[in-house]
């Protein structure tokens, strides 16, 4: 469980990015984020995983986020997977290595400084990489696979640190509307297989329709809408951007 | 008829200021040529400043001349007097403190500037003034080093009998006062720094050439006696005893080898920890920033320190031989490689590094795994190059008893034995060039 | 899905390049003449070394600024020489602008030129310039023409072929097209190679006085060899210092004259402030 209580963020230059957000995310729940550009969707979600100065209280599974020590945050990272817009790849690294080293908060330092991974953490890297489906791939360059692949390569990542919860940062910003559609269909499906509590943010409104459970609208750092999917309807998408939905909006909208 | 719109002015070029500043320098070179009295000298180059501001269109008041003038005058007085009844050798802090005068004159110059031109930022006051302080205490530095100021008589500074470049003494800081300043003021009127930054580093060149002593007359003069020059060195002696009345052996390879092991040692553990401290001083990867900070300056301030003064240093602490060679190749690799990689880190796509980082890898997991696959390319690359650069350098280090072939150069050039110096500088030709071969062709195929 | 097969090869290439490393290494460590326990010790007397030069005796600091300000000079006189030499022969050991049969023998000159150090060239000046900064100055010239003529080349050969061509279309001589389409190019990052070799020379010219030919290298080796350990610290530090302030100013204008604009670290503000006209 994830609980934000009067969490608010101000950034190093004065930017106040989140203020007094309280929410409950529930273990299993898939949550998708939504919110212009700058309502402060990525910093709600790097204040989960202690990337951002966060204050207020912020915790994940009973452990406090807020004032942890390094070695605490450590701990709260080790079952948080993260996925990113642009991927974060070691480009010159094989997939293998790439998908190793959610890996490394779990092994010991000489290994992990000699490169003598254990078996068993081989093994993880394997299984995350068939349940994305592109195994085949494991000592191909991550830099010579397509955009989608590699998104797929991250959530390997993610899934081999064998997380709790999965935080995805605009998972398929970077991807065409037929790749972005597969990795959301990936993210859904290890959602409902393994039970990971997924937290998305998403910038396109009928992605988030097709594939979210649970809908929390941010605007300008503070949650406006919070409910079910299903009940959402255009009004509320109008409080939650402050305008009329646009084709822009919209992934099929953007495509065409 | 349309009607053409307003053709902009051309930016102010600085070549309008060359006639300015040409003509100044006349005026202050006939004066000073014609008259050595201090208080006269100084008021002509005082005036001469006035003349290049006038035909620059800054300033024709009177009152400005009176003040440049008596200011030079009382500038010139300082100098003689500091210098006066002087002896011995002139020596750097005295140039210094003669020069003190200058530094009112080019504050005046700099004052009358931004007073005349209110758009000029107030800092050229100072500007001028220092600049025109170290114009005139590098000139007369410049003639002590070399020794012309030494056995001066007051008499004789004042008589224009001394001589700094073919001209009295007084007339090149004149020169030097009045260029500078000049200068400095057509410099903030372009708003260009190419003007002062030319004259000042004509300056300096003419300083610097001076005190070296460069002649051209006497490269000719040797490049005409080239022939017997080549006697000494021609043909190169291959042998010789290593004691005297032993048999005469190849004594170059064996210290050779040695040279090589040092370039080895010192390229390898140099480049080794060069690494940590490169992550340091890169801002990606810097653990926290006083880290950053500190690995930056202690950086710069041993890249300050060349080769050779390694070497004596560790061969003062450590004790002659190999040892010292080594610790010094160590820290020339260390200083070259830290810098070169941090750069390449400093531009590494930090993605990696957040990936790693939100995983819950510890410091030195995320370095290895988020960016050294991304730098180590380069990083290979840069430690062939650095490996070519410790060869060369490995070979001077025995001059100050670092072991190696340099102890052996330095040997017998002391006993003139030019033959051998031959044989021992192609020896060290034929290893570079081989060595840079070598390292060109894995280069080539690593890439 | 079948699993593939983790390739042999990045192993193979692991293992090759480790022994490439590693027995090199070991050659060169067993071959030295350096005892295990003066390893040890190395350590401890590096460090008191270092101690015994403090606190620095600063008696005779004029003589050390004088020798400073002689390696400054012989660095200039050097770099001077070494740029106005080196440009011609950059242009004639660029591909694209000589021909294949100059760019050869220039090339090869210039290496032949750049594998001897400067102390190797100025113990060669000896016989023919005597002792002093003069052969110093010679050396370091003569060596700068190496550098910087390959690295005029390489700038050079970086230039955008683009302005040529347009100048040659509308009729340009050769000599046109490498004044108006080339040079305004490479100058600056040329001009910026210049500077960067005056602060190795400095450097240089600071080592070249341990064989006697000017400089402070002269006084430092002077010092230790008569055991003056205040007096070498004095040395050391103000040689760090003048170096140390000419570096910062150096890469402060390279930089500059590089962009085209000011940087944002410190020295190149402090430098800006000085031109900035006054706000109004």
């Amino acid at each position: 469980m994830i609980r934000f209580t009067n969490a608010s963020v101000v950034y190093p230059g004065g930017l106040k990015a989140l203020s007094g957000v309280d929410l409950t995310i529930e273990d299993g729940e898939f949550v998708v984020i939504v919110g212009l550009s700058g309502a402060g969707k990525s910093t709600l979600l790097r204040s989960v995983n202690g990337l951002v100065p966060v204050t207020g209280s912020v915790t994940v599974n009973g452990a406090e986020v807020v004032g942890a020590s390094k070695s605490e945050i450590r701990a709260i990272r080790t079952d948080i997977g993260m996925i990113f817009q642009t991927f974060n790849l070691v480009g010159r690294a094989t997939v293998m290595a790439n998908v190793l080293m959610g890996r490394l908060s779990m092994v010991p330092r000489w290994r992990s400084m000699l490169g003598l991974w254990p078996a068993e953490d081989r093994e993880l890297a394997l299984q995350a990489l068939e349940r994305v489906g592109i195994v085949e791939k494991a000592y191909v360059r991550a830099s010579d696979l397509s955009g989608g692949q590699q998104q797929r390569v991250g959530i390997a990542r993610a899934l081999a640190q064998d997380p709790k919860i999965i935080l995805a940062d605009e998972p398929v910003a970077s991807l065409d509307p037929v790749t972005s559609h597969m990795v959301m269909r990936d993210l859904q499906r290890i959602n409902r297989e393994l039970g990971i509590t997924t937290i998305i943010n998403l910038h396109f409104l009928d992605l988030a329709r097709a594939y979210g459970k649970r809908l929390i609208g941010l605007r300008d750092g503070q949650v406006v809408y919070d409910g079910d999917i299903a009940d959402v309807n255009d009004d509320d998408f109008r409080e939650i951007y402050g305008r009329a939905i646009t084709p822009d909006d919209l992934l099929e909208g953007a495509a065409t | 008829m349309t009607s053409l719109a307003q053709r902009p002015l051309a930016p102010t070029q600085s070549r309008q200021f060359t006639r300015p500043i040409l003509a100044a320098i006349g005026v202050a070179a006939v004066a000073s040529v014609a008259f050595s009295i201090p208080l006269l000298w100084g008021a002509l180059i005082g005036l001469a400043l006035f003349a290049g501001l006038a035909l620059a269109d800054i300033s024709r008041a009177t009152i400005d001349a009176i003040v440049l003038a008596s200011v030079g005058a009382a500038a010139a007085w300082w100098f003689d007097s500091v210098l006066d009844g002087r002896s011995a050798a002139i020596e750097l802090l005295i140039s210094l403190r003669a020069g003190l005068g200058w530094l009112v004159v080019g504050a005046t110059v700099g004052a009358i500037l931004v007073l005349r031109r209110p758009t000029v930022n107030p800092v050229a006051v100072p500007v001028t003034a220092v600049s025109a302080y170290l114009a005139t205490a590098l000139m007369s530095a410049s003639g002590a080093s070399v020794g012309v100021l030494a056995d001066l008589e007051a008499r004789q500074l004042r008589e224009g009998i001394l001589q700094v470049l073919g001209a009295p003494f007084h007339l090149v800081i004149g020169l030097s006062v009045v260029a500078v300043a000049l200068a400095i003021v057509f410099g903030y009127l372009a708003q260009s720094a190419a003007v002062p930054g030319v004259v000042g580093s004509a300056l300096f060149t003419l300083v610097a050439y001076n005190l070296v002593g460069f002649s051209v007359a006497e490269i000719v003069a040797e490049t005409s006696r080239v022939g017997d020059l080549a006697r000494e060195f021609w043909p190169p002696q291959w042998t010789w005893p290593k004691t005297i009345g032993s048999e005469p052996t190849n004594v170059i390879i064996e210290p050779m080898i040695e040279t090589l092991q040092i370039a080895v040692i010192g390229a390898t553990v140099g480049c080794l920890l060069a690494i940590p401290l490169a992550f340091f001083a890169s801002r990606p990867t810097t653990p926290t920033e006083p880290t950053y900070v500190a690995a930056r300056w202690i950086l710069s301030v041993l890249r300050t320190i060349p080769d050779l003064f390694w070497a004596a240093l560790f061969a003062s602490a450590v004790g002659f031989g190999a040892l010292a060679g080594a610790l010094a190749m160590i820290m020339f690799s260390l200083v070259i490689m830290a810098k070169l990689f941090s750069e390449t880190i400093d531009s590494i796509d930090a993605g990696p590094l957040e990936a790693a980082r939100t995983s819950g890898a510890r410091y030195t997991q995320v370095i290895q795994y988020g960016a050294f696959p991304q730098v180590l390319p380069t990083y290979v690359a840069y430690a062939l190059y650095i490996f070519e650069l410790n060869i060369r350098a490995s070979v001077v280090i025995g001059v100050v008893g670092a072991g190696g072939i340099g102890r052996l150069l330095d040997e017998q050039r002391t006993f003139f034995q030019w033959d051998r110096v031959m044989a021992i500088v192609i020896v060290i030709f034929a290893a570079v060039i081989v060595i840079e071969l070598f390292s060109i062709w894995v280069r080539r195929r690593l890439l | 899905m079948n699993r593939p097969i983790a390739p042999t090869a990045p192993r193979v290439i692991r293992w090759v390049v480790t022994t490439a490393i590693v027995v090199p290494f070991v050659w060169a460590a067993l071959g030295l003449d350096v005892s295990l326990d003066r390893l040890v010790e190395a350590p401890g007397a590096i460090w008191s070394r270092v101690a015994s030069m403090f606190p620095p005796d600063w008696g005779d600091i004029s003589e050390i600024l004088g020798k400073v300000l002689e390696s400054v000079n012989v660095a200039w006189v050097g770099t001077i020489i070494g740029a106005t030499l080196s440009l011609p022969l950059g242009y004639l050991a660029a591909t694209n602008i000589s021909p294949r049969w100059v760019t050869g023998p220039v090339r090869g000159l210039l290496s032949a030129i750049r594998a001897f150090p400067e102390l190797v060239l100025a113990i060669m000046f000896i016989p023919a310039f005597g002792l002093g900064p003069f052969a110093a100055t010679l050396a370091i010239g003569l060596h700068s023409i190496g550098t910087l003529g390959k690295l005029t080349s390489e700038v050079l050969e970086g230039t955008d072929a683009g302005p040529v061509e347009a100048i040659a279309s509308a009729g340009g001589t050769k000599l046109q097209q490498l004044r108006f389409g080339v040079s305004p190019q490479a100058m600056p990052n040329i001009i910026a190679y210049w500077l960067y070799r005056f602060e190795i020379n400095i450097r240089a010219s600071a080592v070249l006085g341990v064989i006697g030919a000017g400089g402070v290298g002269d006084l430092l080796i002077g010092r230790l060899r008569f055991r003056e350990w205040e007096k070498a610290g004095a040395v050391l530090i103000i040689t760090v210092a003048v170096v140390l302030i000419i570096d910062f100013a150096s890469s402060a204008i390279r930089r500059r004259i590089i962009t085209g604009h000011s940087g944002t670290g410190r020295v190149s503000k402090a430098l800006s402030l000085l031109v900035r006209p006054r706000a109004t």
